[in-house]
């Protein structure tokens, strides 16, 4: 990569990053996704489809009388350079907007297992506390 | 109240408690001694807000991105306890946004690197694990 390239870390100059294939490798991310913990009070279910270069995330929350719909996200691939023992897969970003919240979540699949962290930030004056979460799934389909 | 999940429907005691940002103030290093990403940051507390500073791993030697505002997340909605964070930085020609969680003492910081010049670099996300400096055991 050039040095004239503008860096921040050494990382900014991997040439992998200049990889057409650094973001290709999604499949292991499709399908649909339950969650491990039957009794989960946070995300029940989530799908993930692909359109081309971009991911459609559906989520269902847990709910008194079902699950709760989600607002459809569409977001874009990340590459995922180096991780623990050289596994390189890749990662999903996506923002939920609810008006009285909104859920920045991060999905990436490990071993099998898709992991979705969630920081949730509320928007009303409920009083509630901002609160982070992390929940195990395993593909159903 | 309004949720999208069970976990966001709880019982609020009215309390503005401030929130015990105890677990996240001093130095976290990278477990990582090779790594090329963050190797180190600096989590200060003032007037009961927190910032970070962070030094990333340069060709020529460590690379201050300068500070940053925090905002700190409980685990849960009840609690009053921070467990977490996130931050953002913006470099012009990229930004990086920082998602931390504590877990066990080990501070799991998920970093989301989004390029916004023309250099066709490819967005990326790294995970890297930071320990908190405590010298009890020098």
């Amino acid at each position: 990569m050039s040095s004239a390239v503008e860096f921040k870390q050494t990382g900014h100059l991997d040439p992998a990053l200049l990889d057409p294939k650094a973001a290709a490798n999604a499949e292991k991310l499709l399908g649909r996704w339950a969650n491990t913990n039957r009794e989960t009070r946070g995300i029940a279910e989530c799908e993930i489809q692909r359109d081309g270069d971009q991911f459609s995330i559906q989520i269902f929350g847990a709910g008194e009388d079902g699950p709760i719909a989600w607002p459809r996200a569409r977001t874009k691939a990340l590459a995922n350079l180096e991780e623990e023992a050289g596994q390189r897969t890749i990662a999903l970003a996506a923002n939920f907007e609810f008006g009285f919240m909104k859920s920045e979540i991060y999905i990436r699949v490990n071993k099998g297992v898709l992991v979705i962290v969630l920081y949730n930030t509320f928007q009303d004056d409920s009083g509630r506390s901002n609160y982070l979460n992390r929940e195990f799934f395993y593909r159903v389909k | 109240m309004q949720f999208a999940q069970l976990s966001d429907h709880v019982e609020t005691n009215g309390s503005n408690a401030s929130m015990d940002l105890q677990a996240l103030p001093g130095v976290w290093i990278n477990s990582n001694p090779n790594t090329s990403g963050i190797a180190r940051m600096v989590m200060s507390e003032a007037n009961g807000k927190l910032s970070l500073q962070v030094f990333a791993v340069g060709p020529d030697g460590p690379i201050d991105w300068g500070s940053a505002d925090v905002k700190v997340f409980a685990g849960v909605p009840t609690s009053k306890v921070g467990a977490g964070f996130t931050c953002n930085f913006d470099f012009g020609f990229a930004e990086t946004e920082l998602q931390g969680m504590i877990m066990k003492g080990l501070l799991v910081l998920a970093q989301f690197h989004r390029f916004k010049d023309d250099s066709k670099r490819a967005d990326f996300f790294v995970r890297e694990y930071y320990a908190l400096e405590h010298g009890r055991y020098e």
